[in-house]
């Protein structure tokens, strides 16, 4: 085990710096620069002369004096000291703005990834053992239409639904942000202030995921019952549910788990488009714009962040393998 | 610098070979997994600068002096023997907005106003004149809170790192300044902080006395000291202050002669140099201790601290800052009541509150629902979105031409647009009509060049806006030398022995009004021989190759500043924002002499002259002038237009107040 947990390390590291240096250089070599953004500004009153171009692009070491490869080895050796550098364009170090939306964004994608999981697996189970059935057809077809329905088309109507027409009932929802309380409310009005913000977001983030995951699960089902061994057990007289979960469902686990490895991720990737119409402190939004805005320190410390949980996912999945299927093993 | 690049270089031949071995073995690895990424509706987010860690690590090299002239000032005993002055105007914005409207007839009550549908000019005339009338005493609520609108967040508190439109927005509130300028774009100083304002009768001299009763959030005086020190800072190399040093690096220096005279040194006697005298100011006894330390002003623990709770000099401070989130500002009593005695006017808002909405339609959603107060509604919003009684229930909405101008640019480098009669025959082949009246709903007004026409710069004579006319087109098509001359269809020319199709590309942004406006130009042209291809490209890569040069024709478009000279570097030759390669002595000697001239009417005439001289060379095929479309809670009162809408002049903001309940 430690073998292989050294090999994969290694593997890692190297896969790592495949990653960032193929990413910085992309990057760097984007058409425009974090300059050219702030050059786009409509004020003429205040632009950038000439001189103070380059004087900024020299401080921030994106000169055309040096080369990209160059820039590259000083973003990894201040990453060697622990420094992911400090975000162009909104001024503060790399880590702390990580720092600030990953529990925002952990919150909505870590409940709406559960949810999902919760409500997918039985459903996935329920239309296997109703397979073809009228009410199966009926629930597939309603999951293939909140499957294909925009995401903010359905964010529009629940704020209009929730936050405009439904305002000042009990049922009413915010219609954007994480919080309306002051910095200096007590932590348990802020809990449930913070909770009632991330409903919609939720919600919106998980109906979609559902018909995929519950037709995963189905597909994978159904090429189990095909089994033999299937077939021996309800010969054996095992009942109906006995067979879907203990004989079926328990062998339909390795996709499953290499599902849910791939899906760490997720957990903080963050949802560009929701995240936007919340206005929801997210990561997805963080990156969309750092691309937008060529803010090289984010994106390189983005881009991090993902591949090591990415990896870190993989290599979950593999353990678990063990786990749920005793004859794999990590030798 | 050198420090890190030895450093680098050591590293580099390993790191190169590690790094590229690496990403050669593994060249087949997954992408970093945002699935939503590209498919996010277009942010217009103005980003600004910061500096990277790279620059923090780096030891603080010693000040590198600006390449200036040594300056050192004269005693001003001295300077006031030898100087005659002339006496600038000191006003206070409010009272101009008040003595102007005292002159303007209502057009009708603030109750009947509120009952209106905002459906044609007159309506729209009714809404401003008596919902922007400013209150009577004790009219206005005093108490109240307002929550305001933002697209974007606050890369900074530091009021010299400004640059985005929500930092001109915030700190316009909460900083310090001199100098102002009015509804009519005219500068003056403000006499909320300005005694007296002088200038030298050969126009290089600048002074100004300040009034002894300001105090910085934390109580400290506000001096000339701090208006010094800050133009030191500013003017720093090492400081990656990234908008705020235009203008102010034109002067030659500036120095305090006590605690509340200052003056403005030139280098040249120029009718722009009052725009260079107005900068942001820092509080000297805050950052003289830090600054050195740290030229970033942001990375040492004292600057971290600062940008979260900054001192302030302006009406407003930063109660409270969620990033992403909100920004609340609360009324300084200390700026309205100095020593218990009350020394001006306090603003009409206790609280203010920068609701953070990037996204258009849950922005005005939050309008209708009351969590905010105003917004800028997109044309599609004002025309679709804002007229039924859903939206009036809470609110009213209002607009005002702005002088933003859309334009489409042809590349004078470009073998196709060099010849003017060819950049005219594009101007004739457009379909302005179907452009306003369909694609724009009729909002927008016909633009003819540079400046508006209400403007003080704009020709006597009103220049007409180009008008579809095919014949003239391609009567000047064909004068041009482009003809069919292989029956294609599509017109052509030799060039260097070699026949050129007249096929080229328009370069645009993701925006639908924009690419459709291209799209009904390629119709267009379709119709007279020439083929072009619409390439929207992502606004970023647009800003590169405009800014670079590597296009044929773009689509772009130009807020006016408040003095024409800012648009010399889109005229001038080699100028940096002339993007289209424009070149013309006649145009760059008039920029000269209209920054010279210090005679309005003579300066006047200058840049009307450019104004024709555009018109006639057509470097840019000119569309319309943008409005300002505003939606506001029917709560608000005082809200007036400028050129630069409802906000960002003097009293802008300051003249918008709430009724008592």
């Amino acid at each position: 085990m430690a073998t292989y947990l050294v090999r994969r390390f290694f593997l890692a590291i190297i896969t790592l710096l495949a990653i960032t240096f193929i990413v910085y250089g992309l990057a760097r070599n984007m058409p425009g620069s974090p300059l050219t953004v702030q050059l786009g500004e409509v004020d003429p009153s205040r632009k950038l002369s000439a001189e103070d171009q380059e004087r900024l692009k020299e401080i921030y070491g994106i000169d055309e004096k040096t080369p990209w490869y160059v820039g590259y080895a000083t973003w990894l050796g201040n990453l060697a000291r622990g420094d992911l550098g400090r975000s162009f364009s909104r001024k503060q170090p790399v880590t702390t703005l990580i720092g600030e939306r990953i529990g925002p964004t952990f919150l909505v994608s870590g409940i709406s990834l559960l949810l999902t999981w919760l409500i997918a697996v039985p459903l996935g189970l329920y239309a296997t053992a109703r397979s073809g059935t009228t009410d199966e057809r009926g629930t597939s077809l309603l999951l293939y239409v909140l499957y294909s329905f925009p995401t903010f088309v359905a964010a529009l109507f629940l704020q209009i639904i929730f936050a405009v027409w439904l305002r000042g009932t009990r049922w009413e929802l915010p219609l954007f942000g994480m919080t309306d309380l002051p910095a200096d409310a007590n932590w348990p009005t802020r809990v449930a202030d913070v909770a009632r913000h991330a409903i919609l977001p939720i919600v919106c983030q998980t109906y979609v995921s559902l018909a995929w995951y519950s037709r995963f699960i189905k597909a994978n089902m159904e090429e189990v019952m095909r089994q033999d061994y299937i077939r021996t057990a309800r010969a054996k007289g095992a009942g109906r549910w006995r067979v879907l979960l203990h004989h079926a469902f328990r062998n339909t686990l390795i996709p499953l788990v290499t599902l849910l490895g791939l899906s760490l991720p997720a957990l903080i990737g963050g949802s560009v488009i929701i995240e936007q119409i919340f206005t929801w402190p997210g990561m997805g939004r963080l990156f969309f714009e750092s691309i937008r805005e060529r803010d090289y320190p984010t994106i390189m410390g983005l881009t991090l962040m993902f591949s090591v949980l990415t990896l870190l996912g993989q290599l979950l999945a593999d353990l678990l393998y063990c786990f749920v299927d005793p004859r794999v093993s990590v030798e | 610098m050198q420090t890190r690049c030895d450093r680098i270089d050591g590293l580099c031949p390993w790191w190169t070979v590690a790094v590229v071995a690496a990403a050669m073995l593994l060249s087949g690895c997954r992408e970093s997994p945002n699935d939503d990424l590209g498919v996010g509706p277009q942010v217009d987010v103005k980003p600004e600068l910061a500096t990277s860690d790279a620059v923090l690590k780096q030891p603080v090299t010693p000040a590198v002096e600006p390449e200036r002239e040594p300056f050192d000032p004269p005693a001003l005993a001295d300077l006031d023997r030898a100087t005659t002055w002339i006496d600038r105007p000191v006003q206070d914005g409010l009272e101009l907005l008040r003595a102007a409207q005292a002159k303007e007839n209502l057009l009708c009550s603030a109750d009947e106003a509120l009952t209106l549908k905002n459906d044609s000019a007159d309506t729209n005339a009714k809404i401003l004149s008596a919902l922007g009338r400013l209150p009577a005493d004790r009219e206005a609520d005093l108490e109240a809170r307002i929550d305001r609108h933002v697209m974007g967040d606050l890369g900074s508190t530091n009021p010299i790192m400004i640059s985005t439109s929500a930092e001109f927005d915030i700190l316009g509130l909460t900083g310090f300044g001199l100098f102002s300028f009015g509804r009519d774009l005219e500068p003056f100083a403000a006499a909320e902080t300005v005694v007296s304002w002088q200038t030298s009768a050969d126009g290089l001299l600048d002074k100004v006395v300040m009034r002894d009763d300001l105090v910085w959030s934390d109580g400290s005086l506000i001096t000339a000291h701090d208006i010094a020190f800050s133009y030191t800072v500013i003017m720093d190399p090492r400081v990656p202050v990234p908008a705020v040093r235009s203008g102010t690096d034109q002067l030659r220096g500036v120095h305090a002669y006590d605690d509340h005279t200052i003056v403005f040194f030139h280098q040249e006697p120029l009718a722009t140099n009052v725009w260079n005298i107005n900068f942001p100011v820092l509080p000297k006894h805050v950052y003289e201790k830090t600054w050195e330390q740290d030229p970033t002003l942001k990375d040492s623990p004292e600057h971290v601290a600062l940008e979260q709770s900054p001192i302030v000099g302006g009406p407003y401070e930063i109660v409270e800052r969620t990033r992403g989130q909100q920004i609340v500002l609360r009324r300084r009593e200390n700026w309205s009541t100095v020593n218990g005695k009350k020394v001006r006017e306090e603003p009409f808002f206790k609280e203010v509150r920068f609701r953070i909405i990037e996204d258009p339609n849950t922005s005005l959603l939050a309008l209708k629902a009351g969590d905010i107060h105003e917004m800028i509604l997109t044309p599609e919003q004002w025309t679709t979105q804002t007229t039924d009684t859903d939206f009036y229930q809470r609110n009213t909405k209002a607009n005002a031409p702005e002088w933003v101008s859309f334009h489409l640019g042809w590349n004078i480098e470009s073998p196709f647009f060099a010849d003017r009669r060819v950049r005219r025959a594009m101007s004739y082949a457009f379909d302005y009509d179907e452009m306003l009246d369909k694609l724009c709903y009729g909002l927008y007004q016909p633009c003819a060049g540079n400046f508006p026409d209400d403007s003080w710069m704009a020709p006597k004579k009103k220049l007409q806006p180009y008008k579809q006319d095919l014949d003239t087109a391609e009567a000047l098509l064909d004068e041009a030398g482009w003809i069919d001359r292989d029956n294609d269809g599509i017109r052509d020319k030799e060039i260097d022995g070699r026949l050129v199709p007249f096929e080229f590309s328009i370069l645009c942004s993701q925006q639908p009004l924009r690419i459709a406006i291209c799209v009904l130009m390629k119709d267009c042209l379709d119709r007279i021989g020439v083929r072009m291809n619409v390439k929207p490209v992502e606004s970023t890569v647009l800003q590169d190759l405009t800014q670079k040069r590597k296009f044929q024709a773009y689509f772009g478009g130009w807020g006016s500043g408040t003095d024409p000279d800012t648009s010399e570097n889109i005229w001038k030759t080699g100028a940096m924002r002339n993007f289209v390669n424009y070149s013309n002595p006649e145009v760059d000697r008039l920029y000269e002499e209209g920054r010279r001239e210090l005679d309005r009417a003579k300066r006047a005439g200058k840049y009307a002259r450019i104004q024709e001289i555009l018109y006639e060379d057509q470097p840019y095929t000119w569309l319309f002038w943008r409005n300002s479309f505003y939606g506001f809670s029917k709560r608000l009162r005082g809200y007036v237009f400028s050129p630069r809408g409802p906000f960002h002049y003097s009293p802008g903001f300051g003249s918008l107040w709430m009724p008592s309940e």
